[in-house]
């Protein structure tokens, strides 16, 4: 079948496995108190991931990265793949309430389809962690970038490209994924605080291309027919925009294309070949290791879920031509 | 085509055409440039060749609701091998080997085990999507890289100035006309597509010719897919899932090309992607925005759709059972 | 018996192949594949995964169910007309977007909501409809259309009003209760899809609007050539589904509340699976609430099932489209063969051994002669296929025909003739009862009596059905002969339980005890059956001793005795073992004998081929009908019988002129009337040396 079954992120994955491992050579003389209960509390666990579809670069490197991270510990590791379809994603979320895993990882396509049946989970007495897409209900854990925050920086980054003030025309456009993600409404409202603000800014077009490279490059195409002193393109996702970008080179005009996603090594390669001016990563690799992190911490701790709420916001790093390296991106071993 | 008298969906539509095309000149700037013409016929080159094969097996009285996905999927496949380290070539072959085979069930499902078309490429569709990532293809979006760049010239190229999907369209316009015309195969799909009964009285064999439109149809559709893949540098393979198959009949339909079969020839899959050009040119001028063009592009396809049964009643008592 | 014979003997003898036949002619099998596809489904994933059988998962499955069985239901509709609604998915998707933007951003009341999205669906319903019916449109490609039309309408509303649709929560406790509530513990969707389904069925089944629909699937035509209102009822199947389907949206969007672009993307495809899989035919007619139920079920959990075993995208694709495929080939190739196939296989011979036939030269009681030729012919021409004859008091003669009538010929000299009684149906034999009503066995309809004053009663249609009976052999198809015992009771055979009147035939080639004698019993009015596993039993004639009867097993050349009283009652005795020919009516003789009609003659080709069973099978399969190869059933005679089975005297018509064809005789005051099934006039034949004032009538019921 040729799933990916092993990613290794890295240096950071690397170092986690390290840890794992190192600790036991410490106890030479005298047992870690503290082993057994570690081993007891994840052995025989189970988690289940609920992404909105596999088949994506983020969520096949994030199943990766919990694999890895879990199951030499003994935890089992489940895949439900909805394929993009949110009542598949809700009946798949209803019968694991009912075989109660003890952690859920959910990706969510909207901020509200999956609420009220995460908030039934959790009530069920399983951990909820909730990766890169939020919904409305905040559960035990939630890993994935400050999307305000981004749209903030994303806007100023707008900004310093296309403002009057630095030459540009100020015409920008937006390419959402889905209009009620979690991701799209939050980096709006970071956008439309930062260029509305700005002297002689303007968002021309603001449209939702469903995560499809295809629609994508339609709007865009669009876009940039009906101004063709479009400043520049800001895309919610990378492997969509691959369609924004092809439509900017059609057209042939030097338009900034920013978009953001997962690092994985499509986003450098289409940074090196100009495709893309810049990209906002969201490291894969780390979001994994959080959620893999606070998995552990939350079986060990052993509290009933919904009592404790934990956001950790990835870091965020602008990716373009000057600061890129080769270990800027990872790779989806080849099967 | 008649020569007098009534008026054929062809010309009207082309009439309607012509006439879009005067308006926009008229009334909005930038319409008639060199570059905006170009750009329409770019956007629509694709659209244009996959109508060409959904021509082609229309006017043998069948349809390709698998056109789509099996281009996506076939081509989805070459980029995997491609990027994966195989030459160019030997993915190719292989992936145009699949697209044949493929090709060559829908013809056989439709002409020997006698299922409808309709619901045979339907389901092959379908199918044809799942066996495609769940055997062959492990990332939603397939990207054009490692052996097969050399591809991106035929989507992104331009020779004289003029953008290479417009050659590749043009080509494959010329050729589905010879073929139609002047290939012995050409006269019998037509035969077969307006009376399949007489023609199998009369010697041809319907089954064979069956068989060879849908393997005709993958052909093109793998050209297409190409094209798309070059332009976009990547596959993404729920295209296999969206509406874009019926934008192909759209363009079919709307050139007057019967469902009924053995009616029409390529000049009507120009005349019907040059409305469709014109159009979407225009909407996109004028700010339509997306959503909305898709919906004016589902009315007008409505429309087309009455217009010809309007020209081609069908009867009570002639309709046949089943015919839906 | 060679050992091949014995062998090929028990081998007929246990295996039933003509259940096969049976099974396949039963208007369930249509139900049986889905339903053993759906136990199938079950084990398999049953099999896979642990706990699938759980109470939980159960629930959890049914709950999913509710919207997506009124999704098929809806589709269903729509294909019982012979259409096909794709748009319903997209409807699903209107609906849902409608209700969430009616509650969340205008905040209506919940019944305004409710009817708001309802009559969403039945707008684009309508508009279907509109086009489909009365535009007489291609109801595949237009549905299609309006899929992409709606979608882009459902993202046009998504763009303006998603942001607003997640922001709100609308505060209604009905609302919630629609998504999440249960009733009598079943959740309320599924309650909703129930209540659909129960009504779908009512109105398919019960009611003339459901009529309409399957007569218009059914055939078009015909439906409007009988003054259907085609294209209202189609129009109408469209809104129907527009309306369900925009209901399931409501109940989604009341469990969800998700303002997505994915909702209802492909469902259609999901629902015609589902829909032809449960055995909707996708040429129309052919529907059911029961097997949208089914096939909705089916695809459910198959689709259920994949998620949760963790198999990644593209295998739900994969599975689907598979499935559809081989539904969509299994419907349009069973329904186009169906009728071939069972044809085929429906006749199944088996084999059967007839004694050596005697011969016909001189010397034997069957030796050949022109007896015959003296018979003078009655109403030549204007009868058609007198079977029975009989005559009353009055030396009138009855007689039925084909098309349902009971013709009288008047005495003295029968050049008149009247229409006694129109029964329908194909009457066969008669007999008068003791107060001289004319009791008639009516192929096809059971058994009857005509009264002197033409009025006719039903006595019997039907039988206990046998307990293992595949086909429904309670029903009455071929009542043949009867005779009235002294006590009143009614001795009636039925030729065979396997087919009609009009392929009887047919019966012979498979040689096999399909044929029964039944009793009615005019003192309680009961049926009961009396003897089973006849080979085409056909005449019956009471004996003298009050005790007993003769019948003849036409396809077995064989006349046995039955006793039903006496010390002797229950038993059977063979009476002649080995004739010449194909028994048919047996009656009374004047003095004291019994004739009988042979109604064709043996041929060597043909009992030869009753011991070869596969030869007849692999003819009925490969060889068209008009060239099999059929028992002579066109040269007969008439003989006279005594009850120790030894032949007194032959008639014959050798050159077939004066009376071919012969299937009854009566003897009636010094003569011999004859009638045949496939014959055109009633025979007279003076019997010298008769009793010339011998009548039917005074032999059964004496002088009054």
């Amino acid at each position: 079948m040729g799933r990916i079954r092993n990613f290794l992120t890295g240096a950071g994955t690397a170092a986690l496995l390290g840890a794992v491992c190192s600790t036991p050579l410490l106890a030479q003389t005298l047992d870690d108190p503290s082993r057994a209960g570690y081993y007891d509390a994840l052995k025989g666990r189970k988690v289940a991931y609920l992404p909105v579809a596999m088949g994506l670069d983020l969520t096949e490197g994030w199943a990766a990265g919990l694999k890895a991270a879990l199951e030499p510990l003994g935890v089992t590791f489940d895949i439900r793949d909805p394929n993009w379809s949110t009542d598949t994603g809700s009946q798949a979320i209803t019968s694991l309430i009912s075989e109660k895993p003890d952690v859920l990882v959910v990706h969510n396509p909207d901020v509200q389809s999956y609420a009220r049946l995460l908030k039934r989970a959790e009530d069920a007495g399983i951990h909820v962690v909730q990766v890169n897409m939020r919904s409305s209900y905040s559960s035990d854990v939630f890993v994935g970038a400050d999307y305000i925050g981004m749209g903030e920086q994303i806007g100023q980054r707008l900004v310093e490209k296309c403002s009057p003030a630095n030459g540009g025309s100020g015409k920008v456009a937006i390419t959402q994924g889905v209009l009620t993600a979690s991701t799209s409404l939050y980096q709006m409202r970071g956008i439309e605080a930062v260029v509305g603000a700005a002297e002689g800014m303007q968002i021309v077009s603001n449209q939702a291309a469903d995560w499809d490279s295809t629609k994508a490059r339609n709007i865009a195409a669009t876009v940039i027919q009906q101004h063709p002193d479009l400043c520049a393109i800001a895309g919610f996702w990378d492997v969509m925009d691959i369609g924004t970008a092809s439509a900017v080179r059609e057209s042939g005009k030097d338009i900034f294309v920013l978009t953001q996603g997962g690092g994985n090594r499509m986003a450098c390669d289409n940074i090196a070949s100009g495709n893309f001016s810049e990209v906002v990563v969201y490291h894969v690799g780390h979001q994994a290791q959080d959620m893999a992190t606070m998995i552990r911490h939350l079986l060990q701790q052993g509290k009933p879920p919904g009592t404790s709420k934990t956001t950790l916001f990835t870091p965020l790093q602008f990716l373009n031509k000057d600061n890129m390296t080769s270990a800027s991106c990872w790779d989806l071993p080849a099967k | 085509m008649r020569l007098s008298g009534k008026l054929g969906q062809e010309q009207i539509v082309f009439a309607l055409a012509v006439l879009l095309c005067l308006v926009f000149s008229v009334t909005l700037p930038g319409f008639l440039t060199g570059n905006n013409i170009l750009n329409l016929l770019r956007s629509v080159s694709i659209l244009g060749i996959l109508g060409i094969a959904m021509g082609i097996v229309v006017i043998g009285r069948g349809i390709d609701l698998s056109l789509v996905s099996l281009m996506a999927i076939s081509v989805g496949w070459m980029l995997n091998m491609a990027g994966s380290g195989m030459p160019l070539p030997m993915a190719l072959m292989l992936a145009l080997g699949f697209s044949l085979l493929v090709g060559a069930i829908n013809g056989w499902l439709v002409a020997y085990a006698e299922i409808p078309a309709i619901f045979a490429t339907l389901a092959m569709g379908t199918l044809i999507y799942g066996f495609g990532r769940y055997f062959l293809i492990d990332l939603e979006v397939a990207y054009l890289q490692g052996s097969a760049e050399v591809l991106s010239w035929i989507g992104q190229g331009s020779l004289l100035g003029v953008p290479v999907p417009i050659y590749a369209f043009a080509l494959i316009c010329a050729l589905g006309h010879l073929f139609l015309r002047y290939a012995v195969a050409g006269r019998y799909l037509r035969a077969v597509g307006d009376n399949l009964a007489a023609a199998r009285i009369t010697g041809l064999p319907a089954r064979p010719v069956i068989v060879q439109q849908y393997v005709i149809s993958a052909l093109i559709g793998f050209c297409a897919g190409i094209v798309t893949a070059a332009a976009v540098s990547s596959m993404n393979t729920r295209l296999a899932l969206s509406t874009y198959v019926y934008d192909v009949i759209l363009v079919v339909v709307l050139g007057g090309i019967g469902l009924s079969g053995g009616r029409g020839g390529i000049r009507n899959v120009i005349v019907g992607t040059l409305l469709i050009g014109v159009l979407l040119n225009g909407m996109t001028i004028l700010n339509i925005q997306y959503t909305l063009q898709s919906v004016i592009k589902g009315s007008l396809l409505l429309l087309a759709i009455v217009a010809d049964s309007l020209l081609n009643p069908r009867d009570e008592q002639t309709a046949q059972q089943g015919d839906i | 018996m060679t050992l091949t014979d014995r062998l090929t003997r028990w081998r007929y003898h246990y295996v039933p192949d003509h259940l096969l036949g049976e099974i396949l002619s039963k208007r369930w099998i249509d139900n049986a594949v889905p339903v053993l596809f759906l136990g199938l489904t079950l084990s398999v994933f049953g099999a896979l995964i642990p706990g699938f059988f759980g109470a939980d998962n159960m629930s959890n499955l049914l709950r999913q169910w509710g919207e997506f069985g009124l999704v098929v239901l809806a589709l269903t509709i729509v294909m019982a007309a012979g259409g096909i609604d794709l748009s319903v998915g997209s409807t699903f998707a209107l609906g849902n977007i409608a209700a969430l933007a009616l509650i969340g951003v205008a905040d209506l009341p919940l019944p305004l909501v409710i009817a708001g999205t309802l009559a969403c669906g039945a707008l684009v319903g309508l508009i279907n409809g509109v086009l489909v019916g009365y535009l007489r449109l291609r109801a595949f490609l237009t549905t299609l259309v309006t899929l992409i039309i709606v979608r882009a309408l459902v993202d046009s509303i998504l763009l303006s009003y998603a942001v607003p649709i997640a922001a709100a929560f609308p505060d209604s406790e009905p609302w919630f209760f629609m998504g999440e509530g249960s009733l009598w513990g079943t959740p309320f969707s599924v309650v909703v899809a129930l209540i659909a389904a129960a009504g779908l069925h009512l109105v398919l089944t019960r009611t003339r609007a459901g009529w309409h629909v399957l007569a218009v699937g059914g055939s078009r035509r015909s439906a409007h050539n009988v003054g259907i209102p085609v294209r209202r009822v189609i129009c109408l199947t469209y809104v129907a589904s527009g309306t369900l389907a925009a209901g399931a949206g409501l109940l989604f969007a009341s469990r969800l509340g998700a303002a997505g672009a994915d909702i209802g993307v492909g469902m259609e495809i999901a629902a015609l699976t589902a829909a032809v899989l449960g055995g909707n035919s996708l040429g129309g007619g052919r529907s059911s609430a029961a097997k949208a139920v089914i096939g909705s079920v089916i695809v459910m959990i198959m689709v259920n099932s994949l998620v949760r075993m963790g198999l990644t995208s593209g295998a739900n694709s994969l599975l689907l489209g598979t499935v559809l495929l081989i539904a969509v080939a299994v419907d349009v190739r069973w329904m186009r063969n169906k009728h071939k196939f069972l044809s085929k296989v429906y006749v199944s011979p088996t084999w059967a051994d007839l004694p050596v036939a005697p011969p016909t030269s001189a010397g034997s009681p069957y030796a050949l002669n022109d007896r015959l030729a003296p018979v003078q012919s009655i109403g030549l021409g204007e009868i058609d296929g007198p079977e029975d004859v009989i005559l009353d008091a009055d030396d009138h003669i009855y007689v039925g025909n084909r098309i349902g009538d009971i013709i009288r010929f008047l005495a003295p000299d029968y050049t008149r003739q009247e229409v006694f009684a129109h029964v329908g149906g194909r009457p066969l034999g008669m007999a008068f009862d003791s107060n001289g009503g004319l009791v008639v066995c009516i192929g096809g309809m059971g058994l009857y009596r005509i009264d002197k004053d033409r009025s006719i009663h039903k006595l019997t249609d039907e039988t206990r059905r046998s307990l293992f009976s595949v086909i429904d052999d309670s029903r009455l198809r071929l009542a043949d002969d009867l005779d009235i015992a002294p006590d009143g009771r009614v001795f009636f055979s039925e030729a065979t339980v396997r087919y009609e009147m009009h392929e009887w035939p047919v019966d012979c080639l498979e040689s096999r005890g399909n044929g029964r004698i039944i009793c009615y019993d005019p003192r309680d009015g009961s049926t009961r059956t009396v003897l089973k596993n006849l080979v085409f039993p056909n005449g019956i004639c009471m004996c003298h001793d009050g005790q007993s009867f003769l019948f003849a097993e036409t396809w077995a050349c064989r006349i046995s005795r039955y006793y039903y009283d006496g010390p002797k009652a229950g038993r059977t005795e063979v009476v002649i073992a080995d004739l010449p020919g194909y028994p048919d009516n047996i009656n009374r003789a004047s003095d004291g004998r019994y004739w009988l009609a042979l109604v064709g003659m043996r041929t060597p080709a043909f009992d030869l081929g009753l011991k070869m069973p596969g030869f007849r099978r692999r003819m009925v399969r490969r060889v068209a009908p008009d060239e099999w190869l059929f028992p002579n059933i066109n040269t007969g005679c008439v003989l006279r019988f005594d009850e120790a089975g030894e032949v007194h005297e032959t008639l014959w018509d050798r050159r077939g002129e004066n009376h071919p064809m012969i299937t009854s005789m009566r003897e009636h005051k010094g003569h011999l009337y004859i009638g045949g099934i496939s014959n055109n006039r009633v025979g007279r034949l003076p019997l010298p040396g008769a009793d010339p004032d011998w009548t039917g009538m005074t032999s059964y019921w004496g002088q009054k």
